[in-house]
């Protein structure tokens, strides 16, 4: 047990100073590999707790999808974060203020939470263990049935982002040229190509 | 829950069934047929909104639950349902002609505003925190995206890419209360945590909650939650802020009372606080800042921030009777608010879309029967008896002072004389200024809207019951 | 008939007032001025009726107001006082009318005069047939009303509104009195009629009531507060610096209201309610005091003044003066008759003066006169017969009435009497001395409007009558000869004159002599021990001629001053400057009211204006309100800057005081 609490603090620092480190840094290319980072570890957080399906989830489609399309784009736009920085220091003392009033808050609850036992611990879908079920298994048995309603409207939420994309973004431009390869295969030689007999020095 | 649960729920969430299938299917005709086909969407939109509207009128009584509890049909859900779709589809039909003239037509816009719809109704009927916020994604993201429709416009982009980046800040809090909440009540259904909520909670609880309401009243557009609110409600095409205006109003009304009223009733005098509070600060905002404004959207913006402000005082109130008070104040605020939405949208000169209120210099003279209707609006709004607008406040305050917040309704009424300032300013600007070039003739979609919506503001006065009798057995059903 | 006497009147100011416009101004003067002569033919008759024949009548018109105990009736009470007074307000009033068609003819306005004419003499009809409290209390500001209105004609003069305000708010002072007086006597009486009030007296004299730690004799209180209000109706010393100002209005104005009737109001009000002031022997004595005074000091004032209106307007004063002091001593029957024989050689003054006016061009400086005796020769009869009525010239009517009260004046043995007899009889002097000033310098003497008529008249011209251009129809600009007023101008005159004669030795018997019960028949009350009338017959030899040594006397002296030797006033003028300034400016009364009253109140007014009003009803009230909407719209405008982070921000700090609030101090 002492090793899992180990690595437990060990991820959950790393993740933390990362985290930080995604919103300190001055270049962005290391504020989005600092976020690779925290994804990482959150990934190792994830199997601590022998949630192994979502652990590898977060590497594949975060890791491996979004940040990387993170990295593209901040590399792609060339933003002057610094630039953008300038004029959020003057709101510094105010915005320090605040966080610092929510922080203390947040601790000030969460020390009176680990302090009484007496909190209900009641967990409503608990993981069961992975020696009679795969983890995986046992998301895909509720996920059609008792969560169907949340599946299917959450579906819809991201049918909408698709929707606003496409809206938002797509543009028929009519002096475009675009490749129609029906059109490419429907022609033939007859209908675009034409001989002429060229008088000699004379032209058409 | 199998195929054999599923089924006999079915006509519970028909209507949400029917709305996104239709969504779906009109998605596929317009994308196959064109823009060709967004005549044709836009009236089966219309279709749907009506049809589902009968269907959720139609449901039976009482409170039946779905879903493990995640989708509840009771009087409650379903007059706000009625409410919000008859708020959709009034904006709907705003947008018909406004949108032909702006060539914004597009068969997405219809699409979208049905999706939202769905979303809205996901969140009125939501009976766990995480329905409630998948409802209230769908909501918003579709109106993210219609706010920012007019994608040529720097202004109609720029408010949908506010919204949507508030929205997102807004949603992280809501998140991080239901969060807060489930960590400390180890539930999300609102019965659960109503269960676990009792007697001297948990300050955990309390903290989560205010998360959570923080969410929930930048959903409403309450102060101080409100900032995107003129932004955007200017920038959008008007149709869009007719809809902005009217149905999602109604739907985060809906989720915000029925939390508080459903999850937390063991600490009202809890929540009270940040209500009032809230409520407070609408009311006054709303009242005050829309003195320097020019333009007649974002008048209309700090209008409904202040309307927020009265509707809640009949939440702060925590009363059945307060909860009454809402339910009326919604409806008329539905209905006072797609009248005068059909009046800006057809203010245009020249096939041009004008805003600013002094274009409504001599309303009176080229347009009378418009400058009569738009004035009798703005009475009502400023709730000038025996106007509807009137008795939408009077239910709230009397159902505060009943509460002991005697202070809240006095200040409701202070700030109500305030705001009586600026619609009258409009009356007054319509009928005694030196009148501009003509305005091109209002639209038939717009004067059918005008005529229901003023056909409301004066036959509530006329026969009260037939509005009342239903809120009352809605109201009755949370409690 | 006396429905038709008081209610003709206001026939003709609602047809004048309403019509007037559309008929014209001839048929608005001919409807009011006939009216008027049906009223006074009426009067007279019943004024026979009453006095001499079946005695007082009572008609009720209507009930007026029935409040809680406070009932009043409007109703007319004619015993043989309102008789008198119907007679003299109805006949002057016709005459003023009849004279003002000639004297106004230049003015575009017309039937708003007439009009305003009419208005007056209802008002002072309801004023005198008062039949309680209340309804004396509504003549009296209906009279007030038409007075204000009436100096205020020609509104378009600065001065002119002045004076109609300055008469206004001097009238207020005195109405808060006479205000005051009848609550006194309601909560005393528990009523407001004469009727009920007068056998109740008795009973009231002896009561007292508690105010500021002191107990008051009610009876006293309640005269004093009365007589403040006559005092103020009757320009009585203090209160009498309106009446000069107010000759800012037209002369027949100055004839009817501001010597024949209004300013008589406060002597009839006083009469009328005698079975009340007879009780109250200290008001009596206050009223002696302040009629003597005012007899004396106008008397002074009179003597130097070069208007020939505000002499007379003096002189007005200074009679009234003789009046209070009558009553003051007792004597009510002699005060009503000097009122009754005063109207009438006092009208006749003014119109002789406004004739006067009229002939020079509207001329008023008696400088600027002189030598007039050959242009208009019956205006100086007319004068002359007023003068010597005046000035008590024997068995003229100022003889018998005025003589009456100095003789009472001697007779009632009092201090304040002998004091009040002293004034009297100094002021006789003067009064003859200002009188023969006047005429002489008006009608002797070399011409001195030849020399600057033309500069003299166009400045008096515009000055006095600023709002016509004074065309002069039929005789041109070149042209400024003095010229004998029209016909219309001329009866009147010679009516009064008539009036001025006879009156005294006609009526002397009923009025204060032999036939004094079957005459008065109860309308004057005097009490057991009230013999003043009968003692005045048994004052020493020396009494009964003081006051015709007095005049004769200051016929010489104005003789010696004014014809034979003109030089002589400058001369005396210039060795006593202190005494001529301080009489030429009235005893500098409008300064000192000028220094304790009005500038105070100017300030006063100016502090709660500004400060008051300005910086803390408005300031914090709707100026402030509105203000302070507009500062926090601003306030609420400037918070929406655009800026999404600052938004997010608003949101945020937002969330952390909903936190905050809870832990700190919400929660639990």
């Amino acid at each position: 047990m002492i090793a899992a609490a180990v690595f437990f603090y060990l991820f959950s620092a790393v993740a933390v100073a990362s985290a930080f480190m995604v919103i300190a840094s001055r270049n962005p290319v290391h504020s989005v590999l600092f976020l690779i980072l925290t994804f990482a570890n959150v990934t190792g957080l994830f199997i601590l707790l022998g949630a192994e399906f979502l652990g590898l989830l977060l590497i594949i489609v975060y890791v491996g999808a979004v940040a990387v399309l993170f990295l593209f784009v901040v590399m792609m736009l060339d933003v002057d974060f610094a630039e953008l920085k300038k004029g959020a220091l003057q709101y510094m003392p105010v915005g320090a203020l605040v966080g610092l009033v929510l922080l203390a808050e947040l601790v000030m609850i969460i020390g009176a939470w680990l302090a009484p036992a007496g909190v209900p611990r009641t967990v409503a879908a608990p993981i069961p263990p992975a020696a009679q079920i795969t983890n995986t298994e046992a998301l895909a048995r509720v996920l059609y049935t008792d969560f169907v309603f949340y599946f299917q409207a959450a579906g819809l939420v991201l049918l909408v982002a698709m929707i606003g994309a496409i809206v938002l973004t797509l543009r028929h431009k009519p002096n475009v040229r675009r490749q129609d390869i029906s059109r490419q295969v429907a022609r033939n030689k007859e209908d675009v190509i034409e001989l002429r007999k060229v008088p000699f020095r004379r032209g058409l | 829950m199998t195929a054999a649960a599923i089924f006999p729920a079915l006509p519970l969430f028909l209507p949400e069934l029917l709305l996104a299938g239709g969504a779906l299917a009109l998605l596929l005709i317009g994308a196959f047929a064109g823009p060709r086909s967004t005549a044709f969407v836009n009236g089966m939109t219309l279709l749907l909104l009506i049809v589902a509207g009968a269907l959720v009128a139609m449901q039976p009584e009482g409170r039946t639950i779905a879903f493990n509890g995640a989708f509840v049909v009771d009087g409650f859900g379903r007059f706000m349902k009625v409410l919000a779709l008859i708020g959709a589809a009034g904006a709907l039909m705003l947008s018909f002609d406004d949108f032909r003239q702006r060539r914004l037509s597009a068969f997405e816009y219809p699409v979208l505003v049905l999706l939202s719809v769905t979303g809205m109704m996901v969140m009125i009927s939501a009976g766990d925190l995480i329905a409630l916020y998948i409802g209230l994604e769908l909501q918003s993201l579709a109106i993210y995206v219609i706010c920012a429709f007019d994608r040529d416009s720097t202004r109609s982009t720029e408010a949908g890419l506010k919204y949507f980046v508030l929205g997102a800040l807004s949603s992280g809090m809501l998140l991080y209360g239901a969060s807060l909440i489930y960590g400390f009540t180890g539930t999300v259904s609102f019965a659960g945590i109503a269960a676990a909520v009792t007697g001297a909670p948990h300050s955990g609880v309390i903290f989560g909650l205010a998360f959570l309401a923080a969410g929930l009243a930048f959903k409403m557009s309450a102060v101080p939650f409100h900032m995107w609110t003129p932004d955007v409600y200017e920038g959008a095409p008007t149709p869009v802020t007719a809809f902005l205006a009217s149905a999602p109003k109604v739907a985060a009304v809906a989720i915000t009372v029925r939390v508080l009223v459903g999850a937390f009733p063991g600490i009202t005098g809890q929540w009270q606080q940040i209500i009032v509070f809230v409520s407070f600060a609408s009311m006054a905002l709303g009242a005050f800042a829309a003195i320097g404004q020019h333009n007649i959207k974002r008048l209309m913006a700090y209008s409904s921030i202040g309307h927020m402000g009265f509707a809640l005082v009949g939440l702060a109130a925590g009363t059945e009777q307060g909860v009454y008070g809402v339910l009326l104040y919604m409806a008329i605020y539905v209905a006072m608010t797609l009248g005068v939405f059909a009046c800006i949208v057809s203010m245009r000169r020249n096939g041009q879309p004008v805003e600013a209120i002094s274009d409504l210099a001599g309303l009176s003279k080229q347009h009378p029967a418009m400058a009569y209707l738009f004035a009798l609006l703005m009475f009502s709004l400023a709730g000038i008896p025996p106007l509807a607008g009137f008795f939408a406040k009077f239910y709230v305050f009397a159902a505060a002072i009943q509460a002991k917040l005697t202070l809240l309704a006095v200040f409701g009424i202070l700030t109500s004389v305030v705001g009586a300032f600026y619609y009258l300013r409009i009356v007054k600007v319509m009928f005694f200024d030196e009148p501009k070039e003509a305005l091109d003739p209002m639209p038939g979609a717009a004067k059918l809207v005008l005529a229901l919506s003023s056909i409301v503001t004066v036959g509530y006065f006329v026969a009260p019951a037939l509005l009342n009798v239903v809120a009352v057995a809605a109201a009755k059903t949370l409690f | 008939m006396y429905h038709a006497i008081v209610f003709l009147p206001l026939a003709g100011f609602l047809i004048a007032g309403l019509f007037g416009r559309i008929m014209g101004a001839r048929a608005s003067e001919i409807v009011t001025t006939s009216l008027l002569f049906v009223s006074a033919a009426l009067s007279w008759v019943v004024f026979w009726q009453v006095a001499y024949q079946s005695g007082p009548v009572h008609v009720t018109i209507v009930n007026w107001m029935t409040s809680g105990g406070l009932a009043a009736d409007w109703a007319l009470k004619i015993d043989t006082l309102t008789a008198v007074m119907l007679v003299v307000v109805n006949t002057v009033s016709a005459l003023v009318h009849l004279y003002s068609i000639g004297y106004m003819h230049e003015d575009p306005s017309r039937p708003r005069f007439f009009a305003y004419l009419s208005l007056f003499t209802f008002a002072m009809l309801m004023l005198v047939t008062a039949d309680n409290l209340v309804q004396m209390f509504f003549g009296w500001e209906g009279v007030g009303l038409a007075s204000y209105l009436l100096i205020g004609f020609w509104y378009e003069k600065p001065s002119a509104n002045a004076a109609a305000m300055k008469a206004f708010v001097v009238n207020r002072v005195g109405d808060f009195g006479f205000l005051l007086g009848i609550f006194i006597v309601f909560v005393m009486t528990g009523s407001v009629a004469f009727d009920q009030i007068f056998p109740k007296a008795a009973e009231m004299a002896g009561k007292t009531f508690h105010f500021l730690g002191y107990d008051w004799n009610a009876m006293t209180i309640a005269c004093l507060m009365l007589f403040m209000g006559a005092m103020g109706k009757s320009a009585q010393f203090l209160l009498h610096t309106w009446l000069p100002d107010a000759m800012e209005g037209p002369t027949p104005v100055s004839a009817l209201i501001h010597a024949a009737t209004m300013v008589t109001a406060g002597v009839f009000m006083v009469a009328r309610l005698t079975p009340l002031f007879e009780l109250a022997p200290t008001a009596l004595v206050v009223m002696t005091v302040v009629g003597a005074t005012t007899a004396f000091f106008a008397a002074t004032v009179g003597l130097v003044q070069n208007d020939i209106k505000r002499v007379i307007a003096y002189s007005t004063c200074s009679q009234l003066g003789y009046m209070f002091v009558a009553l003051g001593v007792g004597a009510f029957g002699a005060g009503v008759f000097h009122l009754f024989t005063h109207a009438f050689f006092k009208a006749l003054l003014f119109l002789g003066a406004g004739s006067v006016i009229h002939a020079c061009h509207h001329e008023q400086d008696m400088r600027n006169m002189g030598g007039l005796r050959k242009y208009i020769p019956y205006t100086m009869i007319a004068m002359l017969i007023g003068n010597l009525a005046l000035t008590g010239f024997p068995y003229t009517a100022g003889y018998f009435s005025k003589d009456a009260i100095i003789e009472s004046a001697f007779a009632s043995h009092s201090p304040a009497a002998t004091y009040a007899f002293l004034c009297v009889v100094i002021a006789a002097l003067f009064t003859s001395f200002y009188s023969w000033r006047l005429f002489f310098m008006t009608f002797f003497g070399e011409p001195r409007w030849k020399h600057h008529d033309a500069h003299g008249h166009e400045d008096h011209a515009s000055a006095a009558h600023g709002r016509d251009d004074h065309a002069h129809a039929g005789h041109g600009h070149g042209d400024h000869t003095p010229h004998e007023s029209p016909m219309v101008m001329m009866i009147p005159l010679a009516v009064l004159s008539v009036g001025a004669l006879v009156a005294g030795a006609v009526f002397a018997g009923s009025f204060i002599g032999d036939n004094y019960e079957q005459f008065w028949k109860g309308a004057l009350f005097t009490a057991k021990d009230n013999h003043i009338l009968h003692d005045i017959h048994h004052v020493p030899l020396w009494v009964k001629l003081s006051p015709m040594i007095m005049m004769i006397l200051g016929f010489v002296i104005a003789w010696w001053f004014y014809v034979k030797n003109p030089a002589l006033p400058k001369q005396l003028a210039a060795d006593q400057p202190i005494l001529y300034r301080f009489l030429l400016n009235k005893w500098y009364f409008d300064e000192i009211y000028d220094f304790l009253f009005v500038r105070p109140a100017k300030w006063i007014g100016s502090f709660l204006w500004k400060k008051g009003d300005g910086w803390l009803i408005d300031g914090f009230g709707p100026d402030g309100v509105s203000a302070r909407v507009v500062d926090v719209a601003r306030g609420a405008v400037r918070l929406q800057s655009g800026y999404l982070y600052h938004y997010a921000f608003a949101m945020l700090i937002g969330v952390a005081i909903l936190v905050t609030w809870y832990l700190v101090g919400g929660a639990h």
